[in-house]
C-alpha cells in the first residue's frame, strides 16, 4: 500500500507534463455528447450485457427525468429469435463537470437466458440515435467460442477514459453480428495476424527505426546509415518466407546456368521494384482516394500471372526442343556456348524465350512494391525530401537483387559442380532429363498461388 | 532535385495509365487487413488520421487533419473538435515550423470557428505571402475579413479565390459578399451556380441553406420552405435545413410542427443559439416554463464554450438581453464591436445600447448596419424601434413597416411586434 503511493507520488509531475494544454478539462467527446458502451458476455446458457451510457454536461441539462435502464434500446437476437432482457442491476450518478455543470452517467447490468452451442446472434443498439457521440461495443465467450469483428476489451475503460489523441476517432458501432461456436474464447478485431515468425520480428523492429531516419534530421552520417539499412532492408525482405520469387528468380537463372543470367534477374527486379514503388508511391502521395492494398492486389495478380506465362512458356520449350534441349543442355558445359555453331538456327530462337522468361522472372519478382518501401517514399514525400526517399527506394531494391542474385549464383555453382561430375547414374540422368519440366509445373504452380493470393485481397 | 521529379514524373505517367485501368472497378472495400492504407474511408478525418498514421511527418495531412476536425466542429457546432484541431496543427508544425503554409490555413481556419477573426487575418496573410497561389489561403483571408467588417479587402480576396480555384467554396462565400451589399438576385444566382457545382449530399445541403435563407430574408416563404425541403431530400441529416425548415414552419402558421423541430434540432446540436431560438419560439408559443428551461440551457453552453476558450460576444449579447440583464449585454457588445465592425456587431451594439436605454448613441450603430446595404429586416426594424424611442415618428413609422415588407416573418417575436407599434399609438401619435 505504501509503496503504491510512493509510485502514485512519482508519477504526479510526469501526469501534469500530459495534461492538455486547453484552458478548461470540458467532456473529451464534447459537451453535446451522449456516450454509450455495450459489453456482451455469452456463455453457454446466457447473454450478459453491461451497458454504460455517459451524459455530457449539456444531455445531463436536457434531461426532463432521470434516466433509467428501462429506456435503453438494445436487442439482441439468436437465430434472428430475439432476446427478453432481465435487468440485474443499475445505477445512475450524477459526475461533476466542466463550467460548474454536471455529467451523468447511467450503468445497467442485463442477463438474458438463452442456450448457446452454434448459432448467430445479432445486437442491435438503438437508444439515442440522433445524438453524437462515442458508441462502443465488445463481445466475448466463456465457455464459448465467439468470433466477430467486435474487440473482446473496451478502449475506454467502459467510458472511463476515452483516448484523448487526434488520431483516435471516436467508435460509432451500432449492430454487430457473433457467431457462437462450442469452444471458449474470442476471436475478435484484436486478433493478431499469424507472426511470420523470427525474421520478421527483426525486420518489422529495422523497419521501424528506418522510418525514424528517413523523417530525422539528415546529416551525411545518418543518410549513410538510412541508404545502407534500406539495403539490408532489401535484403531481408527478399529472404522472407512467402517470397516465391526468390525460389522462381533461381530457377529460371539456374536453367541457363550463367552468371550473367543471375545477375540480368538480379538487376531487373531491382528496376521494376523501384519503379514500381516509385509509380504507386506517388500515385498514393497525390491521389488520396486509391487505396494501397488494392493497388497491391492488383499487382499481385498481374505478377501472378507473369509467373504463370513464364512457366507455360518454359513447358512448351521443353515440349517443343525436347530433343534439341539435350544437345543445348551438353553445350553449357562451357562457359561461352554461344559460340557454338551447331543448331544454330534453333538455338538463337531458344535462347530469346529463356531471356524473356529471364525478364519476365524478373519483372514479376519486383512488380509488387514492399509496403515498407513504399510508407518510406511516402515519408520522405511528406518530408520534402522526395529525391532522398528515391535514393533509400533504389538501395532498396539493390539489397533485395543482392539476395536473389546470390541465391541464383549458388544455384548456378552448386549446378554447375554437379554438371562436372564425370558421369551421372541412369536413374540421375533420366530424372534431369525429366526436370525441366518439373520445372515448368512448378513456376505455373507457385505463379498461380501468387496471383490467387492476391486476389484474394480484392475479390 | 528537378531531373528526379522529371523522371518521376515520367513515370508516375506512363504507370498512371496502366494502372488506371487495372482500378477502374474498385467498387467494393477489400475484406483483408490493410496491406498499406485500408481502402479510403468517405470520412476526411479518418482519411487524414490513416495518412498520419502511415506518414507520422506528413505536415501536410496533419494540417488536412486539422481542418477536418474545424469542419465537423463547424457542422456539428461541437467545440471540442477545435482542441483536437489544435493538437493536429501542433504536431504538424513540430515537424515544419517555418515555410508551413498548409498548417497557416489550418491555423486560420480554426481561428476562424473559434471568432478570433483577427488572428485568422493575420495567418492567411502569412500564408498567401507564402504562397500567392493558395486558394484556401484567400477563402479563410475572406471569411475573416468579411466577420471584422473589412468589406473591400473581403471582397478582394473573395475575388481572389473565385480567380484561383472556382467552386462551391469561392461561389458560396462570392454570394455572402454579394449578400451583404445587397445584391440579393446576384447572390441567388451564384448559389444557384455553386449548386450546379455540388456533388455530395452535404454540399447540396448546404448550397440549399442558402438559397432558402436568401429567400427567407427577402421574406419568399414558399421559395425558403421549397429549397429547404427539396435540401433536406439530398440530405436528411443537416441540421442547419432542419432549422430554416422549423422556422419557416413557424412562419407559415405550423407551430406545433416548429415546436417539435426545435426540439429535434437542440437534440441534435444543443448549441447556444439554436437553443436560444427555441426558447424564444416557446416564448412566443407561451409556454414560458419551458423557454425559460431552454435559455438556462443556453446559457450553460455559452459557459462551456467560452471556458474552451471560445469568443462571441453576439451570444452573450443576445443571453444577457434574453434574460433582462441590458447592462452585461451591453458589455459584450461594446466588446464584440472593439474586435469587429460587421453589420451583424453594429445592428448588435445597437439594440444592446437601446436596451440600455442609450438610444441616442444607439442610433448610430443602427444606421451604420442599415447602411451596409445589407437587407436584414431585423436591421430595420431595430433601427425603427430606436427612432421611435428618440421621438422620431414619421422615420419609425416608414422603417417599421419597411422591415415588415423585407421579411414579414423576420421573428417571432418581434415582427407581430412591429405590427402592434405601426397600429398603435407611439406611431399614429
Amino acid at each position: 500500500m505504501k509503496r503504491r503511493w510512493l509510485l502514485a507520488l512519482a508519477a504526479a509531475p510526469l501526469a501534469f507534463l500530459l495534461l492538455p494544454a486547453a484552458p478548461a478539462s470540458a467532456h473529451p467527446l464534447g459537451n453535446f455528447s451522449v456516450n454509450q458502451y455495450t459489453g456482451l458476455t455469452l456463455h453457454p446458457d446466457r447473454i450478459d450485457a453491461t451497458a454504460v451510457v455517459d451524459f455530457a454536461e449539456i444531455p445531463t441539462l436536457q434531461q426532463k427525468a432521470e434516466p433509467s435502464c428501462a429506456d435503453l434500446a438494445l436487442s439482441v437476437a439468436v437465430g434472428g429469435k430475439p432476446l427478453q432482457w432481465t435487468l440485474t442491476s443499475s445505477d445512475f450518478a450524477l459526475v461533476d463537470g466542466s463550467g460548474g455543470l454536471k455529467t451523468s452517467r447511467l450503468t445497467c447490468a442485463l442477463t438474458a437466458p438463452v442456450r448457446l452451442e452454434t448459432a448467430t446472434v445479432t445486437v442491435e443498439n438503438t437508444y439515442a440515435p440522433d445524438r453524437i457521440g462515442w458508441r462502443e461495443m465488445t463481445a466475448r465467450g466463456e465457455g464459448v467460442r465467439v468470433e466477430s469483428s467486435l474487440p473482446a476489451e473496451s478502449i475506454s475503460d467502459e467510458l472511463r477514459t476515452y483516448p484523448a489523441d487526434p488520431l483516435s476517432s471516436a467508435p460509432d458501432v451500432r449492430s454487430a453480428t457473433l457467431r457462437v461456436t462450442p469452444g471458449d474464447g474470442t476471436a475478435g478485431a484484436a486478433l493478431s495476424r499469424p507472426s511470420d515468425g523470427f525474421l520478421a520480428g527483426i525486420t518489422a523492429g529495422v523497419e521501424r527505426r528506418f522510418q525514424d531516419l528517413a523523417g530525422g534530421r539528415l546529416t551525411p552520417t545518418v543518410g549513410l546509415l538510412a541508404v545502407l539499412l534500406a539495403l539490408l532492408l532489401g535484403a531481408g525482405h527478399a529472404a522472407l518466407p512467402g517470397h516465391g520469387k526468390t525460389v522462381l528468380a533461381a530457377y529460371a537463372a539456374a536453367q541457363r546456368r550463367r552468371i550473367r543470367d543471375a545477375l540480368a534477374v538480379g538487376a531487373t527486379v531491382t528496376l521494376t521494384h523501384t519503379g514500381g514503388v516509385l509509380v504507386v508511391g506517388l500515385l498514393l502521395a497525390t491521389s488520396s482516394t486509391l487505396a494501397g492494398d488494392r493497388v497491391l492486389s492488383y499487382l499481385g495478380i498481374v505478377s501472378g500471372a507473369i509467373v504463370i506465362a513464364v512457366g507455360v512458356g518454359m513447358f512448351v520449350r521443353r515440349r517443343k526442343g525436347h530433343s534439341h534441349d539435350h544437345d543445348h543442355s551438353h553445350g553449357h558445359d562451357h562457359a561461352h556456348d554461344h559460340d557454338h555453331g551447331h543448331g544454330h538456327h534453333h538455338h538463337h530462337h531458344h535462347r530469346g524465350d529463356g531471356r524473356l522468361g529471364l525478364a519476365g522472372i524478373g519483372i514479376a519478382g519486383g512488380l509488387v512494391p514492399s509496403p515498407s518501401a513504399i510508407v518510406v517514399l511516402l515519408a520522405a514525400i511528406g518530408l520534402g525530401r522526395t529525391a532522398f526517399g528515391v535514393v533509400l527506394v533504389l538501395a532498396y531494391g539493390v539489397g533485395m537483387a543482392a539476395t536473389l542474385t546470390a541465391v541464383g549464383l549458388a544455384l548456378v555453382a552448386a549446378q554447375r559442380r554437379l554438371g562436372r561430375l564425370p558421369k551421372l547414374p541412369a536413374a540421375a540422368q533420366r530424372l534431369s532429363k525429366l526436370a525441366p519440366a518439373g520445372t515448368a509445373t512448378l513456376v505455373m504452380v507457385v505463379g498461380a498461388g501468387v496471383a490467387a493470393r492476391a486476389a484474394a485481397g480484392v475479390f | 532535385m528537378r531531373r528526379t521529379a522529371v523522371v518521376a514524373g515520367i513515370a508516375a505517367a506512363l504507370g498512371a495509365t496502366a494502372l488506371a485501368a487495372v482500378l477502374a472497378p474498385a467498387g467494393t472495400p477489400p475484406t483483408t487487413a490493410p496491406a498499406v492504407a485500408a481502402a479510403a474511408p468517405a470520412d476526411p478525418i479518418a482519411r487524414a488520421q490513416e495518412r498520419v498514421r502511415l506518414v507520422p511527418g506528413d505536415w501536410r495531412a496533419w494540417a488536412v487533419l486539422a481542418v477536418a476536425y474545424v469542419e465537423r466542429g463547424r457542422a456539428t457546432g461541437d467545440p471540442t473538435n477545435y482542441p483536437r484541431a489544435d493538437e493536429a496543427v501542433r504536431r504538424s508544425l513540430a515537424v515544419r515550423p517555418t515555410g508551413n503554409g498548409e498548417v497557416l490555413v489550418a491555423q486560420g481556419a480554426l481561428a476562424n470557428a473559434r471568432h478570433e477573426f483577427a488572428a485568422a487575418r493575420r495567418f492567411a496573410l502569412e500564408a498567401t505571402k507564402l504562397n500567392g497561389y493558395d486558394a484556401d489561403a484567400y477563402a479563410v483571408l475572406a471569411d475573416a475579413e468579411t466577420q471584422l467588417g473589412n468589406v473591400a479587402a473581403a471582397t478582394a480576396a473573395v475575388q481572389r479565390q473565385l480567380d484561383l480555384r472556382p467552386g462551391l467554396s469561392a461561389y458560396a462565400r462570392a454570394s455572402y459578399d454579394l449578400e451583404l451589399r445587397g445584391k440579393v438576385t446576384e447572390a441567388a444566382d451564384l448559389m444557384r451556380q455553386a449548386l450546379e457545382a455540388a456533388v455530395s449530399p452535404a454540399d447540396i445541403g448546404f448550397c440549399r441553406v442558402q438559397l432558402g435563407d436568401l429567400a427567407w430574408h427577402a421574406g419568399d416563404l414558399a421559395e425558403a420552405t421549397r429549397q429547404y425541403d427539396t435540401g433536406l431530400a439530398a440530405d436528411p441529416g443537416s441540421i442547419a435545413l432542419r432549422r430554416g425548415k422549423a422556422r419557416a414552419d413557424w412562419a407559415a402558421g405550423r407551430r406545433e410542427a416548429a415546436l417539435a423541430g426545435y426540439a429535434d434540432i437542440t437534440r441534435r446540436a444543443p448549441t447556444p443559439s439554436y437553443v436560444l431560438e427555441y426558447a424564444e419560439l416557446l416564448r412566443a408559443a407561451g409556454q414560458d416554463a419551458e423557454a425559460d428551461a431552454q435559455l438556462e440551457l443556453a446559457v450553460a453552453g455559452h459557459r462551456l464554450f467560452t471556458a474552451a476558450g471560445g469568443v462571441d460576444g453576439l451570444t452573450g449579447t443576445a443571453l444577457a438581453l434574453a434574460a433582462g440583464d441590458p447592462v452585461t449585454a451591453l458589455k459584450e457588445a461594446r466588446a464584440e464591436w472593439s474586435r469587429r465592425t460587421h453589420a451583424d456587431v453594429a445592428d448588435n451594439l445597437a439594440w444592446a445600447l437601446h436596451h440600455a436605454g442609450r438610444d441616442a448613441e444607439a442610433l448610430r450603430y443602427a444606421r451604420a448596419a442599415v447602411d451596409s446595404g445589407a437587407k436584414s429586416a431585423a436591421y430595420v426594424y431595430h433601427l425603427g424601434v430606436i427612432e421611435l424611442g428618440l421621438g422620431r415618428t414619421g422615420a419609425a413609422e416608414a422603417d417599421l413597416a419597411a422591415a415588415l415588407r423585407l421579411n414579414p416573418y423576420f421573428s417571432p417575436t418581434d415582427a407581430p411586434l412591429a405590427r402592434t407599434l405601426l397600429a398603435g399609438p407611439e406611431v399614429t401619435r
